[in-house]
C-alpha cells in the first residue's frame, strides 16, 4: 500500500555560518535571558550566583523578552549579541 | 530547499484496517483516534480540487519545514474529510500562519488553546458546516474533520508533537478539533466578516488561538441591561491569559440573546464599548504578585483596574448557536492576533 506521507516536507536551504572568537568564561560579559516569567528569573539567579565563586559577576545581568506569549524582537536580540558575549537562556513558567 | 523526510510516497506495505491504525498511531501522526489511508488515489482528489490555489506556503513552526499542498491533503485525508473541504482546510492554514498569530508560541506554550475556527459566509452551507445547535459540539462531519485536519497538519508537519514541542500544561478537548460556523440567518447584525471587510458573497475562514467555550448562561434576563451585565461578569475572571490587555477574545452570542440586545437597540460597537469598560478586574482581585509581575512588563491598571484586551474592538462579537439561553466567552492565548482569510475557489 503506497501512501502520501503526512509529515513530509522542505527545508529552507542555506544556514549560514558564522565564525566567533573564543569566549573568557571568567571575565566575558554574560547575560541572563528569560522569557521574562518570574521562575526563569529566579533560577538564572540561583546560577549567577554560584558563578560568583568562580569568576567577576559584576559584568553578568539580566535581561527578558518583553512577553513569555511572543518572540523577543529583533532589536533586542541585535542589543544583546552586541553587548554580551555569552547568553544563558531559562524558559520557565 | 532539500527534503527532510526522505520521500513523500511511501509504501508500507499490505496493512488491514487495525493494522493501518496501529502503524499510523506507532509513526506519531495520530490524534490518538483513528485515521483514514492517506493513500494516492485519495490525496489526489484533493489537491485536485485546490489546484487554484498557488500561493505558496511559509514554513510551519515549530519544525519550520515547508509543506507540499500533497502532504497538507494526507492530513486532510486522514482527519475524514470529503475533498471539497480541503479550499477551508488551506485557508485557516494560511491564517495561522500569519505571523501575528504566533504559531509558534501558541503551539509551544503551557496554556490549553488550540486554533478556533470561525467560518463565515455561503460555504458553511454548501458544506454543512454546523452553525445553529450544538455547532461547538459533535455530530456533524465538516466541523469535526475541518478542525481535526489543521491540528493533524500542525502535528505532523508542524512538528507540535504533545510532550515535547507542545507543552500544554492540561491541553483542551478543542485541540482534537475546534471549529463552527457563524448562524449569519439568526444574526441581527451585518455578518463578522463584512464587517471585517470581506464581501458577503466571500466566505471567510477567522482564525485565534483561543481556548475551548466557556458557556455564559442567563435564563432570567429579559433586556438587554440584564444579558450585558451577565456577559462582563462572566468574563471578568483574573485568571484569563488574556488579563491586563494582552490579545483578544470572542464573544458568541446565542441567537435568542442576540435577538434581546439588538430589540433594545444594541449595535455590536456599543456592545464592545459596554463590555470592554465592565468586564474590567479590579486590582484587589489580582494578586500582588501578579500585579508585580504585569507592570514588570508595562501593563498597568486603568483607574484601578485591568481591562480584558487592549481595545474596544478586541472584543469580537458574533452569532451562533441555536435556541436557548446561552451564549459563550472564548478567551485567546493573548500573545495571538484574529486572522481571516478568504477561501480560494475550488478548482
Amino acid at each position: 500500500m503506497r501512501i502520501v506521507n503526512p509529515s513530509f516536507g522542505l527545508s529552507l536551504a542555506g544556514t549560514e555560518q558564522v565564525t566567533t572568537r573564543p569566549v573568557d568564561w571568567l571575565n566575558d560579559p554574560i547575560v541572563l535571558f528569560t522569557n521574562s516569567k518570574p521562575n526563569a528569573h529566579a533560577l538564572l539567579a540561583g546560577i549567577r550566583e554560584k558563578l560568583a565563586g568562580v569568576r567577576r559577576i559584576d559584568n553578568i545581568e539580566f535581561a527578558s523578552k518583553d512577553s513569555a506569549s511572543q518572540p523577543a524582537p529583533a532589536a533586542t536580540i541585535d542589543e544583546i549579541s552586541g553587548k554580551y558575549r555569552v547568553a544563558l537562556l531559562a524558559l520557565a513558567d | 530547499m532539500s527534503d527532510i523526510e526522505a520521500t513523500e510516497i511511501i509504501d508500507v506495505g499490505d496493512l488491514d484496517g487495525e493494522a493501518w491504525t496501529d502503524y499510523a498511531i506507532a509513526q506519531g501522526w495520530s490524534d490518538g483516534m483513528p485515521l483514514a489511508v492517506p493513500s494516492e488515489a485519495a490525496v489526489e482528489r484533493f489537491t485536485a480540487i485546490a489546484r487554484g490555489d498557488n500561493e505558496p506556503f511559509p514554513p510551519i513552526s515549530p519544525s519550520r519545514l515547508i509543506p507540499t499542498l500533497q502532504s497538507l491533503a494526507a492530513n486532510a485525508v486522514m482527519a475524514g474529510c470529503r475533498p471539497e473541504y480541503f479550499p477551508v482546510v488551506l485557508a485557516a492554514l494560511r491564517g495561522v500562519l500569519t505571523p501575528d498569530y504566533n504559531l509558534h508560541g501558541t503551539l509551544a506554550t503551557t496554556h490549553p488553546c488550540a486554533p478556533m475556527l470561525l467560518v463565515s459566509g455561503p460555504i458553511r452551507r454548501q458544506l454543512a458546516i454546523n452553525y445553529s445547535s450544538n455547532c461547538f459540539g459533535q455530530g456533524n462531519r465538516a466541523n469535526a474533520t475541518i478542525g481535526r485536519a489543521l491540528e493533524l497538519i500542525l502535528l505532523n508537519v508542524g512538528g507540535a508533537k504533545p510532550g515535547i514541542m507542545d507543552r500544554a500544561t492540561h491541553g483542551s478537548p478543542a485541540k482534537y478539533s475546534f471549529c463552527f460556523g457563524e448562524n449569519e440567518e439568526e444574526s441581527p447584525w451585518p455578518p463578522y466578516h463584512v464587517r471585517r471587510g470581506f464581501a458577503a458573497s466571500d466566505s471567510v475562514v477567522t482564525v485565534m488561538s483561543g481556548e475551548a467555550p466557556h458557556n455564559i448562561n442567563d435564563h432570567g434576563s429579559t433586556t438587554a441591561e440584564g444579558i450585558l451585565t451577565t456577559v462582563a461578569q462572566t468574563i471578568s475572571q483574573p485568571g484569563a491569559n488574556v488579563i491586563s490587555g494582552k490579545g483578544p477574545l470572542f464573544i458568541v452570542l446565542g441567537p435568542e440573546h442576540a435577538q434581546t440586545l439588538a430589540r433594545d437597540g444594541w449595535t455590536i460597537e456599543a456592545m464592545q464599548k459596554d463590555l470592554f469598560q465592565r468586564s474590567r478586574v479590579h486590582a484587589s482581585r489580582i494578586s500582588t504578585e501578579n500585579q508585580e509581575s504585569y507592570a514588570s512588563m508595562g501593563r498597568l491598571p486603568v483607574d484601578g483596574h485591568y481591562h480584558l484586551t487592549p481595545t474596544p474592538e478586541d472584543f469580537h462579537m458574533l452569532v451562533a448557536g441555536g435556541p436557548g439561553k446561552h451564549s459563550a466567552y472564548i478567551p485567546s492565548f493573548g500573545g495571538t492576533a484574529v486572522c481571516s482569510v478568504r477561501v480560494a475557489a475550488s478548482a
